[in-house]
């Protein structure tokens, strides 16, 4: 059976504006304390849509087990930080912008899981356009 | 089936559909194979000599030095290889995207009162403010310069007339002598047709230079807010007679992929709405069209955003379709920013 892995941010619901407090707590469970052997924590924004994905990170946090309390990283952890003023998230007709946290626990023997809350920056912000033309070009490599 | 023979494990762009493990092994593996295959010729060539020396060895040619570089270079890339690709392993992709951030944070160091780190994914906008205009505070810059297209084609006229005229010359007298070339005759034939095109395209597009006149468009302040209603002055020069004229704010969208061993671009409008229009006019050399209009930015409008593979672009755009001439249109860049209270410009340098 594979590790929970709970992410629980303060408001989950709700919508974050640039410069807001963002506050997030996560936890571990379903694994044994020696069998985590790092864990990252990541506040970032993704675009995904029919171009390459882009990724940026806002917050990154990572933790072995020497910065745990009795080197468990399994325990409920905190962390906060101010939400950035860009990029705001995105529904657009060739790509979106995301934001989500992101857990990403490192096992033994090279295994690793990650899970994910999807939060939202800024209104719910589309394309403007009903009808839009497209155009594509292609350059040879 | 297919997919247990695919020869590459990759669907498109940088997305894995195989084993990231396999994947970094097989890498690793090559760029250890490139390494270990360089470093031990080139020991071997070099061992050679010293134990059975040659006097032309060192003298100056291709073959010792040219061996010797090629062996060096595969030690080089192998190497370099090999460090990046042991260094990635165990590092997530959030973990690169923080370093690579935090180098990016150094850079800007130097730039204090920088809105560009606390406005990531914006593009700059150093280039849009840096010309004062004449009625408005920003003249903003063209989006392409007609000046290069100008010179390609009057190159292209150039050296196609010049061949073309030297292969009619040897054409003619090989006439004259009574040996005629069918080969080259019936070259000519095709290429005589390339050479007309390319001085017609050069001409047109001189006139269209010369005879439209330049396009001048002036803004009332820069960075753009939605929501927010600004001033923008367009002057147009040439002597023309215009059917339609018409000034836009466009927002695009805009994302390159990978297919195959292409490199695509694809585009498409977001939002476009008309600042002005007008219709049946004439512009004179000695007075130009100029119009000044207010305009806002949507108050639910996305603003521009530039990643790697992504972009949201906005610009004024300017369409004028002319008696007897092709539509032409020009665009000027903006940067719309995020409406944050306490964050704008004034405020926040």
């Amino acid at each position: 059976m594979d590790p929970l892995i709970s992410i629980q941010p303060s408001e989950p619901a709700a919508v974050y504006r640039p410069g807001d407090r963002f506050e997030c707590e996560y936890q571990i469970d379903a694994v044994e304390a020696t069998e985590v052997q790092a864990v990252e924590a990541s506040l970032l924004w993704y675009t995904e849509g029919k171009g390459e994905d882009d990724m940026g990170v806002h917050f990154f946090q990572r933790r072995t087990s020497y910065d745990a309390e009795d080197h468990d990283l399994r325990a409920l952890h905190r962390f906060k930080t101010d939400m950035p003023r860009s990029p705001l998230s995105y529904d657009g007709l060739l790509f979106r912008i995301r934001w989500c946290v992101r857990v990403r626990v490192f096992l033994r023997r090279g295994r690793s899981l990650v899970a994910e809350q999807p939060i939202q920056l800024g209104p719910r912000l589309t394309h403007l356009n009903p009808e839009p033309a497209a155009t594509a070009e292609s350059t040879g490599a | 089936m297919a997919r247990f023979f695919r020869l590459w494990q990759k669907k498109r762009g940088e997305r894995r559909t195989g084993s990231r493990l396999a994947g970094t092994v097989g890498e690793a593996a090559f760029f250890g194979a490139l390494f270990v295959l360089g470093a031990v010729a080139l020991a071997a060539y070099w061992t050679s000599q010293a134990i059975a020396p040659h006097p032309d060895f060192f003298t100056i040619g291709w073959g010792t030095w040219l061996a010797t570089f090629v062996l060096a270079s595969f030690i080089l890339i192998g190497g370099a290889g090999l460090f990046f690709t042991v260094l990635e392993v165990g590092a997530s992709a959030e973990r690169r995207s923080a370093l690579a951030r935090r180098a990016g944070d150094i850079e800007l160091i130097r730039e204090s009162r920088s809105r560009f780190r606390r406005f990531p994914t914006i593009p700059r906008d150093v280039n849009l403010t840096n010309s004062p205009g004449v009625r408005l505070a920003y003249r903003l810059p063209g989006l392409e310069s007609p000046a290069w297209r100008l010179v390609a084609a009057a190159v292209t006229a150039l050296l196609c007339v010049g061949i073309d005229t030297v292969l009619i010359a040897v054409a003619i007298r090989a006439f004259h002598i009574g040996k005629p070339e069918m080969a080259l005759n019936a070259f000519l034939v095709p290429f005589s047709s390339v050479t007309a095109w390319s001085v017609y395209y050069f001409t047109r597009q001189l006139l269209l230079h010369t005879w439209i006149g330049p396009t001048s468009v002036e803004i009332s302040d820069h960075p753009l807010y939605p929501g927010r209603a600004y001033e923008v002055v367009l002057v147009q020069g040439g002597h023309l007679k215009v059917n339609h004229l018409r000034l836009a704010l466009v927002c695009e969208e805009e994302v390159t992929y990978r297919q195959g061993t292409d490199l695509r671009t694809e585009r498409r409008t977001a939002h476009e709405g008309d600042v002005f229009e007008r219709g049946g006019f004439t512009i004179d050399p000695s007075a130009p069209f100029e119009h000044c209009e207010r305009f806002a930015v949507p108050r639910a409008a996305m603003h521009s955003f530039q990643s790697a593979h992504n972009a949201i672009t906005w610009k004024l755009v300017v369409t004028l379709d002319l008696h007897r001439w092709p539509r032409v249109v020009r665009g000027f860049p903006v940067v719309v920013y995020p409406l944050i209270e306490g964050a704008e410009r004034g405020s926040a340098d």
